[in-house]
């Protein structure tokens, strides 16, 4: 029982990171139908820029890790405004279809490259601001930054979700997810709408770098990973849900661990990758998704 | 300019080109990775090259031509291996090539070298296999030779240091999914045969993992007392934090690069006290030792080398070839591995002074008594008591 629960335990923390950052490719599908392929280098950039601050890399430490994580917000929405000036609007500009899709992951390249010339291509330690000792919760070891994460990543994802609901430039938000063409007949400008979302879903992936930055190793490479299991959170989350990213992550998440305990630690990808394919096959929106009906 | 001074200046070209075509430098080429997860084996290795080079070219390089090496950052990766392999020899033509921290490169590269009859001196691989690649009888001779302890004798030493000294009978194996991570943990498991006993679990772990909790849960689950580990510097310091956060302390036991400087530092406190066989520690104990020690540290303006094992072997690749390239009188291939076959002086390395340390089947120049096992202790490794 107690095995249980610690994979268990483990399984959570790890879910909701890839449940921060499916989350991030959710708020830009909402708004303007295209993904940021480039999630997992927003992290990456995150991780390493509050490593910078809070490390003795370059000079350090300049700031408490606590202060440090407004600034790497502040960071990941510039890089996210970047990534949808650069790389989105052109495309949407154009109504192309696809074009999106290549220049965000051209982008992710070239972040990864930058990153590599100014932080190496090592793996760094990443100071972690609380006890690493693990507490008991019924026989199971917990570590107190893996419920940080947790509860970090629930807090932004609730903070999120609010602004869009009760405030009047969520509504806008919500509008343009709903109908693009409509809410900019309203007067809403839904050009900057987008670039908002962007900026919203860099600055969550950036936050969700620093989070689990303590748990983890920080370097350049590690992005690619994280941003792949999270965009199959998302598809099978679904790509319109927040429920669906928390669940979709804990599912993946857990399933990993019970895999590589129960079956073997070789094969501990692959129950949730098989399920990602069973999602596409019997309900291709996702657990939580609206099925859209696009009309030719 | 005149016409005249046009052909005395074309004359003068064409002499001085001459005369630098006659003691033209010799070109060794240098292959290890530089950059990733593996880059203290390569950058310490080419580090330790350097230096044996320098020293050389000082007092008039070898049969009176300069030493010139050709580096080449393979990244750990295989076929970036290969390419590297090609180049040197087709482009770059080196007369040898030293290198290879990774066992899989090692093994997917050396056919290249093998085919064109061009020394390699393995320096820092350690796979078992890699030295018998090409030994059978398709192959009447072997180009492959090595100056790093191999995992036979690591894994026999992993063994006897967990199950003979410290007297543990339940012993748990993790083990990375690369070549060399498999190649070691056959190894182990042979070893630990031999003693009588059978691991109470055996796991393997992806490069780049972060979450090692159900691997560690099922050694801890198997009753383990000890875990020997057959990977690198990163994810073993995962392997070491994982333990903290299970609050669940064994020691580790592994092959050599605990030593790296990656496990050292991204484990920090949880690294300490981990065990490892060593060719080498930095620990100036012998006058050749001090030197090396000291130019490197001057070198490179560090105080702990990155990974010492690998700038020692790399440092005695050098001599050992150069002695060769000398006693042969020629860089040809074939001539030079024939020397390296029966080198007649002992040559003084940094890690022992090597008398005939090679011969036409025997390709391992570190023997089981020039190993000790090395101990992490406040961020440095030093000899285990």
């Amino acid at each position: 029982m107690e095995i249980l629960l610690q994979l268990v335990f483990s399984g959570i923390a790890l879910g909701m990171i890839y449940a921060v950052i499916a989350f991030g490719y959710q708020l830009t599908f909402a708004t303007s139908g295209t993904l940021n392929f480039g999630q997992g280098e927003a992290l990456m950039l995150g991780a390493l820029v509050g490593l910078s601050l809070v490390g003795n890399i370059h000079g350090g430490p300049y700031l408490n890790y606590w202060l440090m994580i407004p600034v790497v917000i502040a960071f990941g929405a510039l890089q996210g405004v970047v990534v949808e000036w650069i790389g989105v609007r052109p495309a949407i500009k154009i109504k192309s279809e696809f074009g999106w899709i290549m220049s965000t992951i051209a982008l992710a390249i070239i972040f990864k490259n930058v990153a590599e010339n100014i932080w190496g291509k090592d793996d760094l330690t990443f100071p972690t601001p609380l006890t690493a000792t693990p507490f008991q919760v019924f026989g199971a070891n917990v570590q107190p930054m893996q419920v940080v994460v947790v509860l970090g990543a629930l807090a932004m994802m609730f903070a999120v979700e609010m602004f869009n609901r009760k405030s009047i430039y969520g509504k806008a938000v919500v509008a343009t997810a709903n109908d693009r063409d409509a809410a900019g007949l309203m007067g809403i400008n839904t050009s900057m709408v987008i670039t908002f979302s962007y900026a919203l879903s860099s600055a969550t992936a950036a936050f969700a770098g620093v989070l689990i930055a303590p748990l983890t190793l920080t370097g350049a490479t590690m992005g690619t990973a994280l941003g792949l299991k999270a965009f199959a959170v998302a598809i099978i989350g679904g790509l319109t849900s927040g429920m669906g990213a928390i669940v979709g992550g804990l599912i993946l998440g857990i399933a990993e661990t019970l895999t590589g305990f129960y079956i073997s630690t070789g094969y501990k990808e692959v129950p949730g990758l098989v399920l990602l394919l069973l999602v596409l096959a019997i309900k291709p929106a996702g657990l939580f998704g609206k099925t859209a009906i696009k009309k030719v | 300019m005149t016409y005249k001074t046009n052909v005395f200046v074309a004359a003068a070209l064409l002499t001085w080109s001459l005369a630098g075509n006659a003691a033209e430098p010799i070109k060794i080429g240098v292959t290890g990775p530089f950059t990733g997860g593996s880059a203290p084996m390569g950058v310490s290795m080419r580090d330790g090259v350097k230096l044996a080079v320098a020293d050389i070219n000082a007092k008039g390089g070898v049969l009176g031509r300069q030493l010139q090496l050709v580096e080449r950052d393979d990244e750990a990766k295989n076929e970036r291996g290969v390419q590297v392999a090609q180049e040197l020899i087709n482009k770059e033509k080196v007369v040898a090539t030293v290198g290879f921290a990774n066992t899989g490169v090692a093994l997917a590269s050396q056919r290249f070298y093998q085919e064109a009859k061009i020394p390699v001196m393995n320096n820092v691989a350690t796979g078992s296999i890699i030295t018998k690649q090409f030994v059978g009888p398709e192959n009447k001779d072997n180009y492959i030779f090595r100056t790093s302890a191999n995992d036979t004798i690591q894994s026999k030493m992993i063994v006897d240091e967990a199950v003979g000294r410290q007297k543990f009978t339940k012993v748990a194996i993790l083990a990375d999914s690369t070549n060399y991570g498999q190649l070691g943990r056959e190894d182990l498991e042979k070893a630990l045969a031999e003693k009588g006993i059978k691991p109470v679990s055996v796991e393997k772990y992806n490069l780049k993992d972060v979450d090692m909790t159900a691997q560690l849960l099922k050694s801890k689950q198997g009753g383990a007392q000890v875990i020997l580990t057959y990977g690198i510097g990163p994810e073993l310091a995962q392997i070491a934090n994982g333990m903290e956060k299970l609050n669940w302390k064994v020691p580790i036991i592994g092959s050599w690069p605990l030593s790296m400087g990656n496990f050292i530092d991204n484990a920090g406190k949880n690294g300490d006290g981990a065990r490892m066989p060593q060719t080498f520690i930095q620990d100036g104990n012998t006058p050749k030792r001090k030197t090396f020690i000291a130019a490197y540290q001057k070198a490179y303006k560090t105080d702990r080398m990155p990974s010492a094992v690998s700038a020692a072997q790399g440092y005695d690749s050098i001599t050992l070839l150069v002695a060769a390239i000398k006693q042969a009188g020629t860089t040809d291939g074939p001539k030079v591995r024939e020397a390296l076959e029966n080198l007649k002086e002992p040559m003084e390395g940094v890690i022992t002074t090597y008398k005939q340390p090679y011969t036409h089947d025997d390709h391992e120049a570190i023997k089981p008594n020039m190993v000790m096992i090395g101990e992490v202790k406040n961020g440095r490794v030093v000899l285990a008591k």
